[in-house]
Order: structure tokens, then C-alpha cells, then sequence
């Protein structure tokens, strides 16, 4: 093995420890704030017996679904019914490494970039794995061999495709007036001129849309609708497998914030701030995760707030509204730029 | 081996195998499934020939997009088991087998004629700077190539209708 080689895989290993060691602080704080902010809505206290306030509560839960049998069920397909959460999870972590998190930092004379990977195909990348992201679903549905969870796979599969045109024509945009594909050169475009929320607004409507039809959170969580399809896709795995699937969800979540912070609430960066030095760049570091954490909270505050869709009613939102809507946005501001008001 | 001859060896290996699995595997949502994993060994070779943007487009059409949809008719028409055919169809067999060994032989003599090895080429050869690959390719698409692009826009529509007309056919 050359020493390159082992350079690579050496880096790669530490940024996937790095990155699952946050995402499972993520994971523990953003469980119980689901399940609170759940309680508050709906008047009720939530869990609030293990630790303060009930903190500890997914540290109680994680090791109870260790614990717990894992039943596979006789008619599945054993390989793939086993294998499908363990895909499900892929897209998600891998996805973050080219969201910029932050300024650059300097150390020791070096500028260290806050972000893994600055790829010049940038968001490009970020969608090839949100468009496949959908398989460990489909997969877990169909080795189930289960009427319900081939339901929920059948309406995952045509509700990511319908809405991944629009979030994807949405996107072009914004990067229409950044000029560029790469997050980096987004973040900073926004920075030097307006966030996109407000040059795009309509762009960005969609965008948000879309992403919660892509997460398959309320009110777009038909594939696991559990007043019709007991549990969807879901319904035949159990312990740590559940737990898988449920983990993707709140890692997808993040991705999701992450990609809206990123395209459209300006990055890391904040107006009329201009962050310097390494002080500065942890600053802008956590600027971006407020800033995704508070839509992580929208995320769930609209779960507890709004129904569900029916799923003839996601059709026609998806195809008649949002797609044309899209791309007139995008010619409109295509017109923008090439009219040379734009700033790329 | 170069770093780049082990990854070249992996992408293209992943990609043979699960292409053959492809073919092989008599369950339509395996088959799917195989060519998925061929897909992301083809995206693998592009972003080695400093084609990343090729890469990306490749997963999100093919992987994420045409493949969901395969998936869904299959199942939606739910095929657990291929239909097999009670005649063997011989001269079906023929035909293919005359087009395998054609297109075999033509890949293999183009391979044989080439210059260098292609692992040597990819770890020693000039890496095409990829800055602005995007715009080059747009430019391109929209000068050169005008006519051809719109040539096949009209043709995906041509075959949108077809399908709609077909199926509308068949509800009367």
C-alpha cells in the first residue's frame, strides 16, 4: 500500500470518527427535543425523569434497543432485509462532508478551510446522494414482503422523484447567481450580497418544501403513515435495525438544514458581520449551527403542527405547483443575471 | 500498486461483478438493485478520469432517478419472480450470442490497439484541470453541439408522448 494511499484512508477514518462522535451528540440532544418540544405542543410534559430535564432519556433508549430481540421475520429477504439499514445510513454521513461549517481557520501559518471536501462539482455531489438515499427504504420495504411496507416503498419512490425535480430546479438558481456549484463560493456569495432567502424567495419556498417531502417528515411522511400503513416501510424491523431507520431520519433532518442554511440563510456568515481571525471563525462556526438547529426545530415544530398530506394531494402540490413554479424562478432569475444585474 | 491502479481495480471490478449479477439474478428488484451498484462503479472510473461533474449526473439520473422509477413499476406490477418463458426461442439465443461475441470482440481489439495499458494511463497521465469544467461543457452544449442536444430534448419528448398514447390506448 503507498504511502498516499494510506494517507487517504488514514484522513477518511478520522473524519468519519469525528463525524460520529458529533452526530451522536446531535442525535442524543435532537430525540429529546423532538419528544419535548412534542410535549409542549401538545401540553404535556414529555420525558423528564432520566437527568435533568430528561436530557439522559436517549442514552436510556439507545442501549433498550440494543438489548432488545431482533426479530426477522421467516418470509423476508434475509440479506437484503439486513443489509437495507445499513444503506440507509450512507447517504446521510457522507453527505455533510461538503456543507461549509464555518471561516477559515489558521493554524500555525496554514488557512485550514471548515469544510471536508471543497469539490468544484460541490452541490452536485450533495444531490447524487440525497437522490439515492431513498434505496434503504425502497430496499427495507421490498425484502419485508409485506403488503404495508411495499406500500410505503411504492409511495417513497415516486414522492423523492417528484420532488426532487423541484428542490433540484429550485437549486440551479442559486447557483445561476453565485456563478458557481461549489458551497464554498455560495456561502461567500451570499456573504458579499444578499442571502438567497430573500433575493429567491420563491426558489426558497420550494427548496424548503421539498426537503421535508425529501426527509419523509410531516406532513410528507406518507411511506410510513402509521394510521394506514401500521408502520410503512418500517413495520417488520425491530431493535437496533428500528433503530437504524429512525437514526437516518434525524441525520437526513440535518442534512436537510444543513442544504437550506447553506443555499439560501447565507452559511456561516451573518449581515453587516465579518468574521476574522480563528476567534472569528468559531464564531461563524456556530452562527451556522444555530442556524441549523433552528431549523431543525421548524423541522419538528411543523411534525406536531400540521396533518398529513393525502397522498393525491402530494401529487398535485408536487408536479403542478411546485415544478412549474421552479422553473419560472429559474428563468426569472436567469433573465436577472444574463441582464447583468446579477453579481456573478 | 499506485493508489490509483487499487482504485481503478476496485470501481472496475464492482462494476463487472453487479453488471453480471445483473443479468443473473432472476428476482427484477435484485437486478435493479445490482445495477445500482454498477452505476456507482461507473461514477467511480469518471471521477479517476477527472470527469467529477460526469460522476454527478450519472448518480443523480441514472442511480436516483430512472432506477426509483424502475423500481416503483416493478413493484407496483409486483414481480417477485421473472416470468420465464416456456419456448427457449433459439433463434433469439443465436442472435444474441452473435452480437455478444461481435461486441466482445470489437471491445477487445480496441483495447489491444490502445497505446498504453489504461491503469498506467490513469495513474501516470496528464490530470485535465477541472475548474472550470462546467462551463466549458455548457458552452459546448450550447454552440457546437446545439443541434444535436435538441435533437435528443425532442426525442425524449417524442418517446413522453409515445408512452402517454400507448397506455391511453389501452384504458379504452
Amino acid at each position: 500500500m503507498s504511502a498516499e494511499l494510506f494517507h487517504a484512508v488514514a484522513s477518511a477514518g478520522m473524519i468519519a470518527l469525528a463525524w460520529t462522535i458529533l452526530l451522536g451528540l446531535y442525535l442524543l440532544i435532537v430525540v429529546w427535543a423532538e419528544r419535548r418540544i412534542a410535549g409542549l405542543i401538545q401540553d404535556r410534559p414529555g420525558p423528564n425523569r432520566v437527568g435533568p430535564y430528561g436530557l439522559f432519556q436517549t442514552l436510556a433508549d439507545v442501549p433498550k434497543m440494543f438489548l432488545k430481540e431482533d426479530v426477522t421475520p421467516l418470509y423476508v429477504d434475509r440479506l437484503l432485509h439486513t443489509v437495507a439499514p445499513a444503506i440507509i445510513l450512507i447517504p446521510a454521513l457522507t453527505t455533510i462532508a461538503i456543507v461549509p461549517l464555518g471561516a477559515p481557520v489558521t493554524i500555525a501559518g496554514r488557512t485550514i478551510p471548515l469544510v471536508v471536501a471543497d469539490v468544484n462539482i460541490g452541490v452536485l455531489y450533495l444531490f447524487a446522494l440525497t437522490s439515492v438515499s431513498v434505496y434503504g427504504l425502497i430496499i427495507g420495504a421490498w425484502a419485508s414482503n409485506n403488503k404495508y411496507s411495499l406500500l410505503g416503498g411504492l409511495r417513497a419512490s415516486a414522492q423523492i422523484i417528484s420532488y426532487e425535480l423541484s428542490m433540484g430546479i429550485a437549486a440551479i438558481a442559486v447557483f445561476v447567481s453565485a456563478g458557481s456549484l461549489r458551497p464554498v463560493a455560495v456561502v461567500e456569495w451570499q456573504g458579499a450580497h444578499v442571502w438567497n432567502c430573500v433575493g429567491q424567495v420563491i426558489g426558497c419556498v420550494i427548496f424548503i418544501v421539498s426537503a421535508f417531502a425529501e426527509t419523509n417528515r410531516v406532513p410528507f411522511d406518507l411511506p410510513e403513515a402509521e394510521s394506514e400503513l401500521v408502520g410503512g416501510y418500517h413495520t417488520e424491523f425491530s431493535a437496533f435495525k428500528f433503530g437504524m431507520f429512525f437514526m437516518s431520519e434525524y441525520a437526513n433532518m440535518f442534512v436537510a438544514a444543513a442544504m437550506i442554511v447553506t443555499l439560501y440563510f447565507g452559511g456561516w456568515t451573518l449581515p453587516f458581520v465579518t468574521f476574522t481571525g480563528n476567534f472569528g471563525a468559531l464564531l461563524s462556526l456556530g452562527v451556522f449551527l444555530a442556524k441549523v438547529f433552528a431549523w431543525v426545530f421548524v423541522f419538528i415544530w411543523v411534525r406536531w403542527t400540521l396533518p398529513r398530506f393525502r397522498y393525491d394531494q402530494l401529487m398535485a402540490l408536487g408536479w403542478k405547483v411546485l415544478l412549474p413554479l421552479s422553473v419560472l424562478n429559474l428563468l426569472a432569475v436567469a433573465w436577472w443575471v444574463a441582464s447583468g444585474k446579477g453579481g456573478a | 500498486m499506485s493508489a490509483a491502479a487499487v482504485v481503478f481495480a476496485f470501481a472496475s471490478g464492482l462494476a463487472i461483478v453487479f453488471a453480471l449479477l445483473m443479468v443473473l439474478l432472476k428476482t427484477p428488484v435484485k437486478s435493479v438493485l445490482a445495477l445500482v451498484v454498477t452505476f456507482f462503479g461507473l461514477a467511480i472510473l469518471s471521477v479517476q478520469l477527472a470527469a467529477p461533474f460526469i460522476a454527478a449526473i450519472q448518480i443523480i439520473v441514472y442511480a436516483g432517478a430512472i432506477l426509483v422509477l424502475f423500481l416503483f413499476v416493478i413493484m407496483l406490477l409486483n414481480l417477485n419472480e421473472e416470468a420465464r418463458e416456456k419456448d427457449a426461442r433459439p433463434v433469439q439465443k443465436a442472435l444474441g450470442l452473435v452480437t455478444v461475441v461481435a461486441l466482445g470482440g470489437v471491445l477487445l481489439g480496441a483495447t489491444l490497439r490502445a497505446p498504453e495499458a489504461p491503469v498506467t494511463r490513469l495513474a501516470s497521465g496528464p490530470r485535465v484541470p477541472v475548474a472550470d469544467e462546467i462551463p466549458v461543457l455548457g458552452r459546448l452544449l450550447f454552440s457546437d453541439y446545439l443541434f444535436a442536444f435538441e435533437a435528443m430534448s425532442v426525442l425524449l419528448l417524442v418517446a413522453a408522448v409515445g408512452a402517454l398514447i400507448l397506455s391511453k390506448r389501452r384504458m379504452d
